[in-house]
């Protein structure tokens, strides 16, 4: 191949040392300093086993496939896009320097045969589509690692394993800007018909070639797969608009007027702050949603979550996150059966200026007010100051009510407080017209995360918003009347101008 | 069409057309450029439109005709339907800016940051006081400069990778959940504007040791003198500098500023 | 990890070779060279010597764990009572079945055995591999079918070999694989039924066996020579053991692992 014949393995070894060795190793065993921290750990490129290939399972990528990893990155993961950090000379040059670690490349006879994906059929949007990949989803058990909605919480998922033996989620499927090759509807067809190799993920080329299923078939079931996502992946905006609601406020979780109300997406990281640091979150991200009424208010949160903690059937998968991942504790810690958990947080007072309180739950000297929700008394928040990470006290008359639901991977919990506090000095008054800071913590109990190993967020804000004010439609009335009337009248005097002038 | 072409307001129209195009597709097209922000394309817009009038109203002739639509849209009878349609479009596009102008919502607070403040003339470090005003990096006087550099590697990746990335610019997978955005050291605007001192500090004391107009209480910096000795700091600098090919400032350039 | 290091090279090692003829003639049995240069058959039954021996381990074996097939109705319903895994299958008086036992060292060096055109099949069935170890010539074809009809994947994990990972959702679903080298072992797994483990032991030569339920196994149709014959445990690691064989006469190694 030409590409090959331009690669020079010396400047790429030059390349990789700079910049993939951290993460990879200097041997390319996937081993660097960083890697102790990673789940997934990075690639090992000793033995050419590669998730995102165009080849059949189990065969070699193609010099394409790597330059796609390296260049787009595999989303979901640590490893980030090259395209536009290195050069096109330079990735080529460590491309080709990948390939030297493993001796299955060295065999050039064999060179990696890319399959016929055909092209997508028409028609795949449309209900009897995703209802035939909704079926097919079903039948070939895609299920039993994913789940019934596809959040990768299916009866299989607690013992996944690479080959390595780490451990390893099923895809929450309704996250596609996470999926590691790609989160378009081809990207999804070509990992079910190559798998993702060194991973759980078989290829389900054969059942084609057995003819148990047709390819516009396995092109319906991606479809599906892909329909459970947004259209486009979630943007941040920075402030919960909580509307004013007339009716009772919605206490349950799957009340139906949840549906009227705006959702806000926030991303949540893992906690690498403070001792003991987190590396490996669970949870990605929460979906907020909040109301208020004239005395109350009530604030749902929803995460995917892919166990109710406490479940004894994630212990195995508890122990090798654990043996895995590395914090700074001097003894590694012994799996135990810690619940999931939920915090939502505010300032003590709505803060006039810019200064707040410290985001990672405040400081001994600027307290935060919290809500804590946990699973192991689903029906119940407590309500604390927060004074440092590791400090909780929680306040008598706390006044907050938690309701949560735990439906196929996903927690919804709704918090709801009066507006008014007793105790301004430690409980927020919550007013509506103002920029209230929020943030939020999630602690996933049956991926190890107890203590200060949570997915963390930073500040974001909560606004009650009023009703619109009838005054406000005033002035808009007011200059479209004039604006209407000065131009009737330029409309008028141009006519009489020219009535004029014909006259003449 | 041929006269339509030739036509000064059709002309006048095309090449506002034309400039729009150009400032909110084309330009954010070029490599290295952003999507131009809306009152930066209000603003090119108005300049388009001055040179463009200057232009129809420099000729008599082209002046007068230029007009022509615009007045038979005003008084001519067959126009009546698109005159009406123009009339009740503006009225409607006022009454929607100011709407939107007098509406009350509450927007995220202005986050005004320093993002370079003064640092202090000294620190505590673990109990040790280290003055940093006129301080150097001690690891470039003494040792093993590539040992240092292996150290300060291994430090980067073991602890920053998350946060500011393979490629030390800031984008680490886990920059997209934080704000404010971590350091971009690849960037001309942070460790090239720095001593290694400042650096020191900042790594040192991380977030909660910013003053208050760096907003300590939004930082996610951890404070890494929790976390590490006082060589491995100036080693995992000594990386930062070798690794982005920039130069830390010196005391002898900076000796003037106050910085 | 200690522990079972230390149980693996001060296990009980015991090996009897019981030497028919004396260390004189096995000496002498290589002055008549077999004829590396002709490529030996792949028939095993052809003249030569045999390995014979009894596998057995000392001590208590950690029960089996039992399979909870509660996800698997099929499955289930094809056991009277619930399964347990396959760690450590013995026999009576302590007779250790699934042992691969295989010559690893002592055949000419360029001796080449032709794969027989026999494939070795592998069965997905109630939910369990069977067999659950099995010995596979590089080139040979394994079959792998699906008797359950529900997804299993089935998934390689090789180092000298490309692994692989297809999924088999149907009864009736085969699908053949070959390895293109020799490897001890290759571990076969589902992904879906984490319980669920094989092993195939890939050899360039056809002279290796699995162990049985009464813990014998038997190796045919050795050239002379002398041997290494190591045994492999999936629980209790390995062993080995020299053995020379001269004509077409009859050895017997008998291994005992230690259990742990």
């Amino acid at each position: 191949m030409a590409l090959v014949a331009t690669q020079d393995t010396s400047a790429g070894k030059q390349v990789y040392t700079k910049w993939c060795a951290g993460c990879h190793g200097d041997n390319g065993a996937g081993d660097g300093p960083a890697a102790r921290h990673m789940i997934p750990p990075p690639r090992d490129f000793t033995g050419a086993v590669y998730q995102i290939r165009s080849t059949a399972n189990g065969q070699l990528p193609t010099d394409a496939d790597l330059l796609r990893s390296i260049d787009e990155g595999l989303p979901g993961t640590a490893m980030p896009g090259w395209k536009n950090r290195l050069s096109d000379r330079q990735r080529r040059d460590v491309l080709a320097y990948i390939k030297t670690f493993s001796t299955f490349f060295a065999d050039t006879t064999q060179r990696p045969q890319v399959l016929e994906f055909g092209k997508e059929p028409g028609g795949g949007t449309g209900a009897e589509a995703l209802r035939v990949g909704r079926q097919f989803y079903d039948s070939i058990g895609c299920r039993k690692c994913h789940g019934d909605q596809g959040r990768g919480d299916g009866p299989s998922a607690p013992t996944l394993k690479d080959d390595a033996g780490h451990p390893i989620f099923a895809a929450n499927l309704h996250e596609n800007w996470r999926f590691n090759g790609g989160p378009t509807t081809t990207d999804i067809y070509h990992r079910l018909r190559t798998g993702l190799d060194g991973t759980p993920m078989p290829s389900f080329s054969d059942l084609i070639d057995q003819k148990f299923l047709t390819e516009t078939e396995l092109w319906r079931l991606a479809e599906y797969v892909r329909s459970l996502s947004p259209g486009e992946p979630p943007v941040v905006r920075d402030v919960i608009h909580a509307p004013l609601v007339t009716r009772v406020l919605p206490r349950a979780p799957d009340d139906s007027a949840w549906n009227a109300v705006d959702t806000y997406w926030f991303p949540l990281v893992g906690q690498v702050i403070h001792k003991n640091r987190w590396f490996a979150p669970a949870v990605t991200g929460v979906w907020v949603k909040a109301v208020h009424t004239r005395d109350s208010i009530a604030l749902r949160v929803t995460w995917d979550d892919r166990s109710a903690s406490p479940d004894s059937a994630w212990l195995g998968h508890l122990g090798r996150v654990l043996a895995t991942v590395q914090s700074d504790d001097s003894t590694r810690e012994q799996p135990a059966l810690w619940p999931d958990q939920m915090v939502v947080e505010f300032p003590v007072t709505i803060p006039t200026g810019m200064e707040r309180p410290y985001f990672l739950m405040g400081s001994s000297s600027g307290p935060v007010y919290q809500w804590r929700w946990t699973s192991a008394s689903r029906s119940a928040a407590v309500a604390g100051l927060a004074r440092g990470i590791e400090r909780f006290d929680s306040l008598p008359r706390g006044g907050v009510g938690a309701r949560a639901v735990y439906d196929h991977g996903q927690w919804r919990v709704v918090f709801t407080r009066a507006l008014a506090s007793l105790d301004t000095a430690s409980q927020l008054p919550f007013r509506s017209g103002r920029a209230i800071p929020v943030a939020f913590f999630a602690l996933d109990g049956s991926n190890g995360e107890h203590g200060t190993r949570m997915a963390v967020s930073t500040w974001y804000f909560l606004a009650l918003d009023e009703p619109v004010p009838a005054r406000v439609f005033i002035s808009p009335v007011l200059a479209m009347l004039l604006t209407l009337g000065l131009g009737m009248l330029v409309v008028w005097r141009a006519q009489q101008k020219t009535s004029y002038r014909r006259q003449q | 069409m041929r006269s339509y072409l030739r036509h000064p307001f059709w002309q006048a129209v095309g090449l506002m057309v034309i400039a729009y195009i150009l400032i909110v597709f084309i330009i954010p097209a070029l490599p290295g450029s952003a999507v131009v922000p809306k009152s930066v394309v209000l603003q090119y817009m108005a300049t388009v439109l001055v040179g463009v009038l200057i232009w129809v109203s420099d000729d008599e002739a082209r002046w007068t005709t230029f007009k022509e639509p615009l007045h038979d849209v005003l008084v001519q009878p067959r126009l009546k339907v698109i005159r009406t349609a123009v009339l009740a479009a503006v009225t409607l596009m006022v009454g929607c800016i100011t709407y939107g102008q007098v509406k009350a919502s509450v927007a995220a607070p202005p986050n005004l940051r320093s993002i370079h403040p003064a640092p202090p003339s000294q620190i505590t470090f673990r109990g040790k006081t280290i003055t940093l005003v006129g301080l150097d990096n001690p690891l470039r006087r003494s040792g093993d400069m590539a040992a240092h550099l292996a150290v300060g590697h291994r430090i980067y990746y073991e602890n920053c990778v998350p946060c500011h990335g393979d490629h030390l610019d800031g984008q680490g997978h886990y920059a997209s959940g934080l704000n404010p955005l971590p350091a971009n050291f690849q960037d001309n605007g942070t460790i090239a504007q720095l001593t290694e001192s400042f650096v020191f500090w900042r790594v040192a004391k991380g977030g909660p040791g910013l003053p208050r107009e760096g907003t300590p209480w939004n930082s996610a910096m951890p404070a890494w003198e929790d976390f590490l000795t006082e060589d491995e700091i100036w080693s995992v600098v000594l990386f930062l500098y070798e690794q982005t090919g920039w130069k830390p400032r010196t005391w002898e350039v900076s000796a003037g500023g106050s910085k | 990890m200690n522990g079972r290091i230390l149980s693996v090279v001060g296990g009980m090692f015991l090996l009897t070779v019981c030497s028919k003829g004396d260390q004189g003639n096995a000496a002498a049995a290589p002055a008549a060279p077999p004829a590396p240069a002709a490529p030996a058959t792949s028939d095993p039954s052809a003249d030569g010597g045999t390995i014979t021996g009894k596998i057995k381990f000392t001590g208590t074996a950690a029960k089996n764990p039992t399979i909870d097939m509660s996800e698997e109705a099929a499955c289930k319903a094809k056991y009277p009572s619930p399964p347990t895994e396959e760690v450590v299958v013995a026999g009576a008086a302590n007779a250790l079945a699934n042992v691969f036992v295989y010559v690893s060292a002592g055949l000419p060096a360029n001796a080449k055995y032709q794969a027989p055109s026999t494939a070795v099949v592998l069965d997905q069935n109630g939910c369990r591999y069977h067999p659950h170890v099995l010995g596979i010539m590089v080139g040979q074809n394994l079959e792998i079918k699906n008797s359950d009809p529900l997804l299993h994947n089935i998934k390689a994990i090789a180092k000298k070999n490309r692994g692989f990972n297809v999924s088999q959702p149907n009864a009736g679903m085969t699908r053949d694989v070959t390895f293109s080298a020799p490897e001890v072992m290759v571990n076969l797994e589902c992904n879906v039924h984490g319980w669920m483990h094989a092993y195939a032991g890939v050899r360039p030569d056809p002279f290796f066996a699995v162990s049985g339920a009464d813990g014998s196994f038997s190796i045919k149709g050795l050239p002379p020579g002398t041997y290494t014959v190591e045994a492999w445990h999936e629980r209790f690691g390995t062993q080995t053991a020299t053995v020379t064989i001269a004509g077409t006469e009859s050895k017997t190694a008998n291994f005992t692992f230690a259990a742990h």
